[in-house]
């Protein structure tokens, strides 16, 4: 499954990193502890998390994630996009809480 | 010029997690006891015992720093240790805007009060005062340089509630005086400094550091953090 795909069958906003959709998802981890992700999210997992904080993409990029979802309705500052833009790794955002959005992730690809 | 032991994170009464025996009394009274010559109250999100402290340590011979302890929306707490009183009010001010007035239950987290000199209580807050403030760490610490102030990531080797933790680095674009750690610090790029975030008397200067100083205040300490001037920081211990 692709990110694309993903972002089609839940219904979510593409904030950044619009090249990237294409990549493929081989999985998800949820945490708002940067240094937790950074330790064990795995390659090609979309990160569903409510920091926005533009580390939150350097970390992205370091495991090699295939996008960042943003939930409760949170927006992602504008240097967080300009990195995801520049890497094309997708910022995704959706309304709901990291809970719902997880159980709808998982009966997708877990 | 000669060393001067400080610690620059003692929480008073007023945060829900500080002991009620923390009154600024009590504080002043202790930190003398452990010899220290300077120290900081920073309560959670708030400002409001400084200046008694202050005064109380003018009266007991011990340098009171105005600070507060600053939670950003991310969940990072850090050190913003300000000049003067006027800093203060107008930090506090700032404070006031970000707060995001989340209901306290003094029940489970504790009572957050504002005593006076002789410990009557004068105020209390009925938010939860360490809740995240609706601004990001870039703002807190541009809020504290604006204020004149020293921006100092707190506690950045716990496993949360620290810049590390949250973040996973120190972002390099994020202007930090220094930096505070629990345990003993490695190599880092920022100066270190360790302090006891003591919530019970009992804690105070159970961490401190030790700078070389021509006297022991905000502008001393400002430059000993900068190394200006043969100011710096001597070492640190417990």
């Amino acid at each position: 499954m692709k990110v694309t795909d993903i972002v089609e069958k839940i219904g979510l906003k593409v904030f950044s990193g619009h090249e990237g959709l294409g990549k493929e998802v081989t999985g998800g981890y949820a945490s708002d502890l940067l240094s937790d992700v950074m330790g064990h999210a795995g390659s090609g997992a979309v990160w569903i998390t409510i920091q926005t904080h533009r580390n939150v993409m350097a970390i992205a990029s370091l495991r090699d994630l295939s996008a960042v979802i943003i939930t409760c309705g949170e927006n992602p500052g504008d240097d967080t996009m300009a990195q995801s833009n520049e890497e094309g790794l997708p910022v995704l955002g959706t309304d709901l809480s990291t809970f719902e959005l997880a159980g709808r992730l998982y009966s997708l690809i877990g | 010029m000669k060393p001067f032991r400080a610690d620059l994170h003692i929480h008073t009464l007023l945060s829900p997690c500080g002991s009620l025996e923390m009154s600024p009394r009590e504080i002043i009274a202790r930190a003398k006891g452990r010899g220290l010559d300077m120290i900081a109250v920073a309560d959670h999100n708030s400002t409001y015992h400084c200046e008694l402290t202050v005064t109380l340590g003018i009266e007991a011979g011990i340098t009171v720093l105005r600070a507060a302890e600053v939670t950003s929306a991310e969940d990072v707490h850090s050190l913003v240790i300000l000049p003067d009183e006027a800093s203060v009010i107008s930090f506090q001010d700032w404070l006031d805007r970000h707060c995001t007035h989340m209901p306290h239950n003094p029940d489970i987290f504790g009572d957050q009060v504002v005593i006076d000199r002789d410990e009557n209580i004068i105020r209390e807050i009925n938010y939860f005062l360490p809740a995240a403030l609706n601004a990001t760490i870039d703002e807190v610490e541009e809020a504290a340089h604006n204020h004149g102030g020293l921006f100092i990531p707190a506690h950045i080797d716990r496993p949360a509630m620290g810049i590390i933790g949250q973040l996973g680095f120190i972002p390099d674009d994020l202007f930090v005086d220094a930096v505070e750690v629990v345990g003993m610090a490695g190599d880092l790029l920022y100066p270190v400094i360790r302090n006891s975030d003591a919530h019970m008397p009992e804690h105070i200067g159970r961490r401190f550091t030790d700078y070389m100083l021509e006297n022991p205040s905000f502008s001393e300490l400002a430059k000993a953090l900068r190394s200006e001037g043969g100011r710096h920081i001597i070492q640190h211990g417990r």
